[in-house]
């Protein structure tokens, strides 16, 4: 009998095992995902991430959605390599779902935090191995205290709280300057940028990273290819359809590049 | 000495008899559906009896308590480990019920020396059509039957029949969500005076009257009677509630109604005595 409403636990009583290290062959090269950011601003907290996924000089796919949303209030960004990425957002995902339906209520949004933790530690012999290193970003709307909350982590579990904001994958360096640039010297601070304004920088930035990082996709008008950007407020989480940051790219980034 | 079959036999007759005394005092669960989706409706004494089992599964349970909960829990286990190995939408009523608690409830009933569950269980399913929603009942005994439109649970199987009856003779076309709590609420009526009606017939047959009468005449009660009744026990009991909701955002279509809600969508007769 393991802790009460522990989807996890469940699973490992099945035989379960996430991260187990496996060797890497030489000559392969591992699929991996790029830029993600999440800010916060006046209404609650903006996540986003460009599309591309590579391994090695190789474009593997450029429609990946990086950037997913785990319940109605949390999002999780991934950077790293995808096939754990996914199969963590899996867990947390039936996780969630599996505590709010024994225990009848909701698990905490610091409840929230420690599954993602818990999962990435299980999983530090892969990423150590190289085959399973995943950075993400969790974002997440606190309802008991009613405000919106980033945090980041390392490979190995470690927690941090970007308070106002936080990033992550290959094209992240650059951004970040700019996130800093931004939210101490820019007209306003991130945080009381209106949803409009909170998305255009999203594209700028993203704009930017695929600028100087090649594993990061761009946005491709031709193609209608758009970064994936999610709003997590107190009214649930949010996806921006393409059809609104086509006039906003069109009309704010297209002419600064 | 259960070892000799026709000891068995009798044990497990005992066993039927038992069980039903065990139900008497239960409140009879009702489920039907709706246009956007299914209801389950009961008026429970204090603990709960409505619950989500997965995304797109609900349970209505009648009985113990305590044997509730724990096939409530081989039912969650069961649905989350299956839609995390396959996918969601392999998570089935059908089979959660055929394949997992159901052989269950049979086995704990047949071995007599052990204790059976006292539970009957309802597991709606909201389909991916309206079409493919389905209802599901399982008897303390393991016997299941899979139905669509309506299913209710109740202390009898005569007051069950008189319940579906009345649902299949009163349901419209179409029902909004108003409406079928409106007739989800009278049919728990129905069943809860069906039973006061046995109780009472049976304590006139071990004391006959004198003008020797038999069981009354069953008439169905108007709808007027049905409220009154509910609104005479809605003060000491919960009216609860809960719906899969084919439109919810989102991948869990379950939802409770809570008191705001229930004070917009109860018929107007009953507001009163919920909300004030």
């Amino acid at each position: 009998m393991g802790m009460q409403g522990d989807f996890l636990q469940l699973l490992k009583e099945q035989g379960y095992t996430l991260g187990a290290p496996t060797a890497i062959g030489s000559g392969h090269a591992l699929t991996n995902a790029t830029t993600i950011l999440a800010f916060k601003y006046r209404d609650g907290v903006l996540v986003a991430g460009d599309r591309r996924a590579t391994a090695g000089n190789m474009v593997m796919y450029d429609r990946t959605d990086k950037v997913l949303e785990i319940d109605r209030h949390s999002v999780m960004a991934i950077a790293g390599v995808p096939a754990t990425a996914y199969e963590m957002v899996r867990v947390l995902e039936h996780s969630f779902k599996y505590y709010r339906r024994t225990q009848l209520q909701e698990l905490s949004f610091d409840g929230k935090l420690r599954a993602v933790s818990k999962l990435l530690k299980d999983n530090v012999p892969a990423a150590l191995a190289g085959t399973g290193a995943v950075v993400p970003v969790f974002a997440g709307y606190d309802m008991e205290q009613g405000s919106a909350k980033i945090y980041f982590y390392d490979i190995l579990g470690a927690e941090f709280e970007g308070v106002e904001y936080a990033v992550s994958g290959s094209g992240s360096p650059t951004i970040r300057g700019i996130l800093h640039y931004l939210n101490t010297w820019g007209e306003q601070p991130l945080s009381v940028l209106s949803e409009e304004q909170a998305m255009v920088q999203a594209l700028r930035l993203l704009t930017s990273a695929a600028e100087f990082d090649s594993a990061t996709g761009g946005i491709n008008r031709e193609a209608s290819l758009y970064p994936v950007i999610k709003l997590v407020t107190g009214a649930g989480v949010q996806t921006v359809p393409d059809a609104t940051l086509k006039p906003l790219y069109e009309s704010q980034v297209v002419r600064y590049v | 000495m259960y070892e000799e079959p026709y000891r068995w036999v009798e044990a497990v007759g005992n066993r039927r008899q038992y069980l039903d005394e065990q139900f008497k005092q239960g409140s009879p669960v009702v489920a039907l559906t709706y246009e956007g989706g299914i209801l389950l409706t009961t008026v429970s004494k204090g603990t709960p009896k409505l619950y989500e089992i997965y995304d797109r599964l609900a349970l209505g349970g009648m009985g113990h308590p305590t044997d509730l909960e724990k096939l409530r829990f081989s039912l969650l286990e069961m649905a989350h480990v299956e839609g995390f190995n396959r996918s969601p939408s392999d998570v089935t009523g059908s089979r959660l019920v055929k394949y997992g608690i159901a052989p269950v409830i049979k086995q704990a009933f047949e071995e007599v020396y052990k204790a059976p569950f006292i539970v009957r269980i309802l597991v709606a399913e909201l389909g991916q059509k309206p079409e493919k929603d389905a209802l599901l009942t399982i008897n303390y005994d393991g016997t299941f039957e899979e139905t669509t439109g309506r299913a209710v649970l109740a202390a009898t199987s005569a007051v069950q029949t008189k319940m579906v009856s009345y649902l299949k003779e009163q349901t419209p076309a179409t029902l909004s969500l108003e409406q079928a709590l409106d007739l989800a609420l009278r049919t728990w009526a129905i069943g809860s005076l069906a039973h006061q009606q046995d109780e009472a017939d049976q304590q006139a047959e071990a004391n006959p009257p004198t003008s020797g009468a038999g069981p009354s005449a069953v008439a169905i009660p108007s709808s007027d009677t049905l409220i009154a009744h509910l609104r005479g026990i809605a003060g000491e009991r919960t009216i609860e509630c809960a719906v899969l909701d084919r439109q919810a955002p989102g991948t869990s279509k379950y939802r409770s109604l809570k008191q705001a809600d229930l004070s917009r969508l109860l018929p107007k007769a009953l507001q009163s005595v919920v909300v004030g």
